[in-house]
């Protein structure tokens, strides 16, 4: 029962861990293309990737269970900024510790917070802009047997159905224009 | 029967807005010479949190070489405070996407038609220019190269299969609007996200403060800007700094094909393999009923959400990459030295392999891979946009005031520009300059930067004189619209006059 429920939590999740997965899948996938180890590819890719996945997954379930305003900038852009400067420093930290063996934290720990923390409103602009393409789609998928997933998608689906109609709108046969005459 | 009793009734010079009494007959707005738009319901506004428009492609197109090297390039040279221009540059470009978006959403119609209302012939113009501009395939070297750069393969070969790929592409797709939009928002958001982690990695917090700073240094202008070697570079890098030339344009036939405001009654562009399933296309636009207070209302709606779409996707995300990018050639030119002297030189390729090369000093062949894996991302989101904007606009006009063009389906016309666009592009990449023959450069590039100072007029016309009143724009837009016509012509021309030559 508890194991259910993980697995339904994690479900729900899964679009935020994905784009959260995607920066660190960047970033190794390259380091392979230009001839780096698989290992040291594989290095960045796990060290920044994981802490941005979880924090990705995260957001996914506030959104899913309507903690922060659906598709809102501002919810993301707060999130962002306490999580994006915690990730990249586990990245600088990580890194090093495998690498070299030793933690080590980067010059000016504080610089680089308040640097990463401006640079975190572009990645959130990135994130909510992918998560809000593929997150719909995904809890539509797994609604059938993820209640909370119905919940959230018909959500989702009270706008489909404005754009529908608005499909409808357009097939629908049109009457030729009769001029009225104009009045000066 | 609808009554009229209400409707606005513009005259057919698009005059004074006034009533008409009941008639038996549809109710309708006569604006210019052109065919009257009937009357019908706005549909209601998505929430402003949908987050993806169409601005998805004034991205594409927009985040281009200005973004990544013209403007890192003026900073290197001038310093961080010449950006203040590049503020000025893509505000500028923010208030007319919403003035392009205005006579868009209203009508349904793309600004196109809007310009053959008041005056067809300004239409015809816009028609040649295009041709001119962007029949040229220069636009894909850049991103071929760094593709070039990474896997090794010519960037003529590279170029030559991305063409008939997205010729096919484009073919194949039932609705080609949709594809489109979910192809490039994807790619954009990995864009997005991508450089952001890779200038969270570079940069430093002076490069970043500098370069913001930069932004607020209101009538910096330094001596050597002002020499005929630098001021058409500077006025380009404005010009282009965002959706340049026509790209605004091509915005409006993106609203309407995704249904935003009166859009929603124009049948959809399809894929050529589907043009047997293309719905007639009307052949005018419609109008809502602007005494309506619930049709204003809905009206509203769909000006935040433009507005949202506005300011924080097309404004945030070109100042997130430019912002990335000069932080990160200024980070090149701190461990490179090198690096200041080939950027401020102007040879573009040498300068961004340079900042690659710095950057794979600096942490790693990953970080030079990365660089150039995003010029080629940026490349080819430039490429889609434009060859799916180019067809689409010319099939436009072609399929409307072309005399006999609606015998064909508009699909079968979009495909006919685009793979005439194909055909033309790998002829040149193979035979000829793929930027355009030398000696025609500099009047493609006057006639580009010309092209946005005349379409800044043409929208003072259109939303001002073939607009119901109660939805045309303000006197403060209006200002910023004019000064946005004599600031691109203004500076076109004093270029040409001071200097002898057109912008940069």
């Amino acid at each position: 029962m508890q194991d259910n429920r993980l697995y339904r939590l994690f479900e729900l999740a899964v679009p935020g861990i994905l784009v959260g997965l995607i920066a660190g899948v960047i970033a190794g996938s390259l380091a392979l293309l230009v001839g780096q180890p698989p290992s040291w590819a594989l290095v960045t890719a796990m060290t920044l990737g994981v802490p941005l996945a979880v924090a990705g997954g995260g957001f996914g379930l506030l959104a899913a269970f309507g903690k922060v305003r659906m598709g809102g900038f501002a919810p993301a852009a707060l999130y962002w900024l306490v999580a994006f400067p915690v990730a990249r420093l586990l990245h600088e930290v990580l890194t090093k510790l495998v690498l070299t063996g030793e933690p080590g934290l980067p010059p000016d720990p504080l610089g680089f917070l308040a640097f990463q923390g401006i640079i975190s409103a572009g990645f959130a602009i990135g994130f909510l802009w992918l998560h809000e393409r593929v997150a719909p789609r995904w809890w539509h998928k797994v609604a059938p047997h993820n209640e909370q997933a119905g919940i959230v998608f018909a959500r989702y689906a009270v706008h489909a159905q404005r754009m529908q109609k608005a499909k409808q709108a357009r097939s629908k046969p049109r009457r030729a224009a009769k001029v009225s005459s104009f009045v000066k | 029967m609808a009554d009229s009793s209400h409707v606005p009734i513009a005259d057919s010079s698009g005059g004074e807005a006034i009533a008409s009494p009941p008639v038996e007959s549809e109710r309708v707005w006569r604006a210019g010479k052109l065919e009257p738009m009937p009357i019908r319901k706005l549909p209601e506004a998505p929430p402003s949190i949908h987050l993806l428009g169409p601005t998805v492609f004034l991205v594409a197109l927009g985040v281009g070489m200005g973004e990544s090297y013209m403007w890192p390039r003026l900073v290197l040279v001038f310093g961080p405070e010449i950006r203040w221009l590049f503020l000025i540059g893509v505000t500028l470009q923010a208030v007319v996407m919403l003035e392009m978006a205005r006579y868009a959403m209203a009508t349904g119609e793309s600004i196109f038609a809007g310009a053959a209302r008041v005056f067809k012939p300004l239409m015809w113009f816009f028609f040649g220019v295009a041709i001119l501009v962007y029949i040229w395939p220069g636009h894909l070297s850049a991103g071929a190269a760094a593709f070039e750069e990474i896997t090794g393969i010519p960037w003529v070969v590279t170029a030559c299969v991305a063409l008939i790929l997205v010729g096919i592409l484009f073919s194949l797709a039932r609705v080609i609007y949709n594809l489109l939009e979910n192809l490039l928002a994807i790619l954009i958001g990995i864009l997005v996200v991508g450089t952001a982690v890779i200038a969270s990695m570079v940069g430093s917090w002076g490069d970043l403060t500098s370069t913001l700073s930069g932004m607020f240094a209101f009538g910096y202008f330094p001596a050597e800007a002002m020499s005929a070697q630098w001021f058409p570079i500077v006025v380009g890098s404005i010009a282009f700094a965002g959706p340049s030339g026509m790209q605004q344009m091509w915005y409006t036939l993106h609203l309407r094909d995704s249904g935003a405001g009166m859009g929603a009654h124009i049948p959809n562009v399809q894929g050529l393999r589907n043009a047997g399933a293309e719905e007639k296309m009307p052949s005018r636009g419609f109008m809502f009923d602007t005494e309506d207070p619930a049709e204003m209302a809905k009206w509203k709606g769909w000006r935040r959400w433009v507005t949202f779409d506005a300011l924080l996707l097309f404004w945030g995300i070109t100042m997130l990459v430019t912002v990335s990018f000069t932080v990160l050639a200024q980070s090149a030119a701190r461990e490179n030295p090198d690096v200041k002297g080939l950027i401020e030189g102007g040879d573009r390729d040498a300068a961004l392999l340079a900042m690659s090369d710095a950057f794979a000093s600096a942490g790693g062949p990953i970080l030079g891979g990365l660089f150039f894996g995003f010029i080629a991302l940026i490349g080819m989101n430039a490429t889609l946009g434009l060859f799916d904007s180019f067809s689409r606009g010319q099939a436009d006009m072609t399929y409307f005031f072309m005399p006999g063009a609606k015998k064909f389906k508009m699909a079968h016309l979009y495909a006919g520009f685009l793979w005439g666009l194909i055909t033309f592009g790998i002829l040149i990449l193979l035979f000829g300059p793929a930027d355009g023959p030398s000696g025609v450069l500099d009047i493609l590039a006057f006639l580009s930067t010309f092209a946005m100072g005349a379409y800044c007029i043409v929208l003072l016309l259109v939303n001002n004189r073939m607009l119901p009143k109660p939805i045309r724009p303000k006197i403060w837009t209006n200002l910023i619209i004019g000064f946005g016509a004599v600031f691109y012509l203004g500076m076109l021309f004093f270029s040409l006059v001071k200097f002898g030559v057109v912008v940069g």
